[in-house]
């Protein structure tokens, strides 16, 4: 007979009582970033020629809104560039700090925008549509999938990045000369935290799907350098910046 | 803490029910080991997505560093580059350099190197995307010494920190960050840090380069796991592919732009309306603060502004530009070696005949050379051959000519004294010796007991025939490169080095044209296996081994440093009005120097009188 004894169940150690999300955060996103802006330079720092869409993958449908756009009438294009599906693309600062044990807050100095990332996956969108839309938050985790149901290889669970999917948008522009995203639009993003010659960075990885405009999703990554401070926090409201001429 | 064994009792015996019935076994979860690492499965096809930085990837305009942190000598250096220099012979076969291949539009596939024996990860190898498969080693080695030889792929070892792979990259050849001549030098180092979200991978790149850069370049990139593309398979090329696509250009000639010649990079500023200041990209224009200077309209937009007179760049210093502070010896190629850190470079080949020595340091550590020398060979050193007459490399002619012995066959009247035989050009026993009743620079045991005439001579020993090859009017008037055949490798003395501008000694008949001509002479002899790397070794005077691509890279500064001077002489500058004019800027970081035996402006000086003499 082959005997082996069973003792797992004499053995395992009482359910702990689950960690809120602000104290199972795997990597600390907190404090003070800057866009450090080394890709997309003229897409970015200036307001891109009309009808340049260099790179963005629009349908037919997203180019003639965006061939509709009219740099004279910058100025009244508001807050549509800084919602939540362009806004991480913006020169500037933000903080993040938690507003609650399941709130992660998000402003901008860009745009004076406030995102909250909510962990409480019952929270509900506003009625009606806004620039910052809805954000559902979690610690993205990594599971074993297939097996014999238990793992053969005796790993620690593995946690990945900040995971975020965004809906109930208002409709605004993935880039300041009207490249247009819908209200149909949800972004998803992998917020990740690394740290580089004495420095801590924040990554950020978004994939914009909208079947209105985009033909398939339009993915970007955008870093960020952690600062000691906010002291060069600069305040600004959604604005039109310097165009690039002729 | 190992989760608990989940274990099954099953009855074999024979009276057992279950003997009936179909055997249905359960195993026992075996407890095994946690592995020593914990890591995400990176591998599979990637293909990349452009949805940004499309126009730094797919074609990139001439004078557009947006986004790069280029300090000024990055941004000199990347507005004198001409692509013409991509077409000639010696750079048709460059692959994409690490600091760049993984911006390539294609595919990469990243495949795990699994230990036969243990089972374990060994390494992870990366492919695709235009550039040299990269092996990323995960066991734990140490990156090669500071004398290595650097390939386009250079050096990578990993970690696993949290999900990520971090990637650390050394000995990286000189490069580029961008296709339109934004360089990075060879000292330049990379981090890499890959991560997967689902089927997305995003690398993040760190790129340090204190030679070119204002601050460590970060870029991330973005690949989604792919089940239909491959990663491209380039084939081969090698020699024989090089083909002449710049008819008519002289041998030698490399294609430049001179200071102030600066229109080509007009059109990307005037076609994009991306200010020219902006243009030139700098860690400042990269943060959010230069919004409002862009506002401001308050730029610098002249084409070509002027370099500040004064004082030239900081040079940067790193062990990989620098003599190495102990003896060291590498091995190089089949049977010679690198023996660093007792003045000059040594080169030792050894062989069932004995040793044969190039050069022999300063004299000042030869216990110490002796000892390395006896780790490689037991033998007697029957030869010594010297590139130059400089003290640190014919130093410890004495000593190790007198630890050697006559070669076997030759007769003791060949020579007039007992030990190795010394061999170098006459020029060389001319500035040793002196004549009868003065003092000489050195003493008779250091002299080379033969002084070889004319431009050429040969020896053969330990199974390999040995070229060398007067070098006239170059460092100085006595240089010999040599050329270990079988092996492969080129000894070059003081023509081509890797920790300076080339030292001139014009009393010695030394000289700008001369040095040019050498670095030509050593490009002729190199053959590079593939992809312009490897076959021909190249042992430099000072520095790190090399083969042709470093040797191109080198040749080419120098030329461009000799084509400006030559323009300025034209123009009829004086010397002090050519150094204001700072020729050599972009270059000083790497090989310049404020201070010592060999100064920047001491190089200027021998380039301009060089250029200015009657001959």
């Amino acid at each position: 007979m082959l005997v082996v004894a069973a003792n797992a169940a004499a053995q395992a150690p009482p359910p702990k009582a689950p960690q809120t999300p602000r104290a199972a955060a795997p990597f600390d996103v907190t404090g003070n970033w800057v866009s450090v802006v080394t890709e997309d330079w003229r897409w970015r720092m200036l307001t891109p020629k009309k009808g340049d869409y260099t790179s963005v993958p629009l349908n037919p449908e997203g180019k003639k809104v965006a061939d509709t756009w009219d740099p004279a009438k910058a100025a009244s294009d508001g807050c549509k560039a800084y919602g939540a599906a362009g806004v991480m693309r913006e020169p500037g600062r933000f903080r993040i700090a938690w507003e609650d044990d399941t709130t992660l807050r998000i402003d901008t100095d860009a745009g004076l925008q406030t995102r909250r990332l909510h962990f409480d996956k019952t929270s509900k969108p506003q009625p009606e549509r806004t620039w910052q839309g809805h954000s559902l938050a979690e610690w993205e985790p990594i599971l074993q999938r297939g097996g014999l149901g238990v793992s053969l290889q005796i790993a620690p669970p593995k946690v990945g990045a900040l995971k975020v999917i965004t809906t109930n948008l208002r409709a605004g522009y993935l880039r300041t000369n009207g490249v247009p995203y819908s209200e149909n639009t949800v972004v998803t993003e992998y917020f990740d935290r690394l740290s580089a010659y004495g420095t801590d960075w924040l990554t950020v990885l978004t994939i914009v799907e909208d079947p209105r405009y985009l033909d398939q999703p339009f993915i970007t990554s955008t870093h960020f350098k952690r600062e000691p401070d906010g002291s060069k926090w600069m305040p600004r409201p959604c604005e039109a910046r310097s165009a690039q001429s002729n | 803490m190992l989760p608990p064994a989940f274990l099954f009792a099953i009855d074999l015996s024979p009276t057992s029910a279950m003997r009936q019935a179909p055997l249905t076994v359960v195993f026992t979860a075996l407890v095994l080991a946690v592995p020593a690492f914990a890591q995400i499965d990176l591998s599979g096809e990637w293909a990349g997505t452009f949805h940004e930085d499309l126009q730094h990837r797919g074609g990139v305009r001439l004078g557009d560093y947006t986004g790069l942190p280029l300090n000024e000598a990055g941004w000199r250096k990347g507005q004198s580059w001409d692509e013409d220099a991509r077409a000639t012979l010696e750079r048709q076969c460059i692959p994409h350099v690490a600091t760049y291949a993984m911006r390539g539009p294609a595919t990469i596939r990243f495949i795990k190197v699994i230990d036969p024996v243990s089972g374990e990860l060994q390494a992870y190898r990366l492919d695709g995307s235009y550039g040299r498969p990269r092996t990323i080693w995960m066991d734990g080695r140490a990156h090669p010494s500071d004398l290595a030889p650097h390939t386009w792929a250079g050096f990578s070892t990993g970690t696993w920190e949290r999900n990520t792979l971090v990637v650390s990259t050394t000995h990286i050849k000189t490069g580029w960050l961008l296709r339109n001549g934004a360089p990075t030098s060879d000292l330049a180092t990379m981090r890499e840090y890959f991560t997967r979200y689902d089927d997305y991978l995003v690398l993040a790149t760190f790129i340090d380069d204190p030679v070119y850069l204002d601050e460590p370049f970060i870029r991330t990139t973005n690949f989604v796991l792919s089940l239909t593309t491959e990663a491209n398979a380039w084939g081969n090329c090698g020699p024989a592919q090089i083909i002449d696509e710049l008819g008519g250009r002289a041998k030698g000639s490399v294609p430049h732009y001179l200071p102030g010649q600066t229109d080509h990079i007009k059109e990307f500023a005037t076609k994009s309306g991306v200010p020219v200041e902006a243009a030139r990209g700098g860690a400042a224009t990269t943060y959010p603060e230069y919004m409002a200077k862009l506002q401001s309209g308050n730029l610098d937009n002249r084409l070509f502004p002027e370099p500040a007179p004064g004082k030239s760049l900081p040079r940067v210093v790193s062990p990989q530009s620098s003599e190495p502070s102990d003896v060291v010896v590498l091995p190089v190629q089949e049977n010679v070696y690198l023996l660093a850190g007792a003045g000059g470079n040594m080169a030792v080949q050894i062989g069932p005949d004995g040793v044969l020595l190039v050069d022999t340091g300063a004299g000042k550590v030869t216990d110490k050379v002796i000892s390395a020398i006896r780790k490689l060979s037991d033998k007697p050193i029957r030869f010594i051959l010297n590139t130059n007459a400089d003290l640190d490399h014919m130093g410890g002619n004495e000593r190790l000519a007198a630890a050697g012995s006559l070669s076997g066959g030759g007769r003791a009247s060949d020579t007039p004294r007992p030990g190795a035989l010394v061999i170098a050009h006459e020029a060389v026993l001319k500035a040793v010796s002196a004549p009868t009743g003065k003092q000489s620079a050195m003493p008779f045991g250091a002299w080379p007991t033969e002084g070889y005439p004319g431009d050429y001579k040969e020896v053969f020993f330990d199974g390999e025939a040995i070229q060398l090859f007067h070098q006239p009017a170059a460092h100085t008037d006595g240089d010999s490169l040599v050329f270990f055949r079988r092996s492969d490798v080129i000894v070059t003395g003081d023509i081509f080095v890797t920790t300076s501008y080339p030292v001139i000694d014009v009393s010695r008949g030394g000289s700008i044209n001369g040095v040019i001509a050498g670095l030509n002479h050593i490009i002729e002899i190199t053959i590079p296996k593939d992809w312009q790397e490897g076959g021909t070794m190249v042992i430099p005077g000072h520095g790190r081994i090399a083969d042709e691509a470093d040797v191109v890279e080198y040749r080419d500064m120098v030329t461009i440093i000799r084509d400006r001077v030559q323009s300025m002489i034209k123009k009829g500058m004086t010397l002090d009005q050519v150094k204001a004019a700072r020729p050599t800027l972009e270059y000083d970081p790497r090989y310049g120097s404020e201070s010592g035996p060999w100064t920047t402006a001491m190089f200027i000086e021998a380039v301009y009188s060089g250029l200015s003499e009657k001959r």
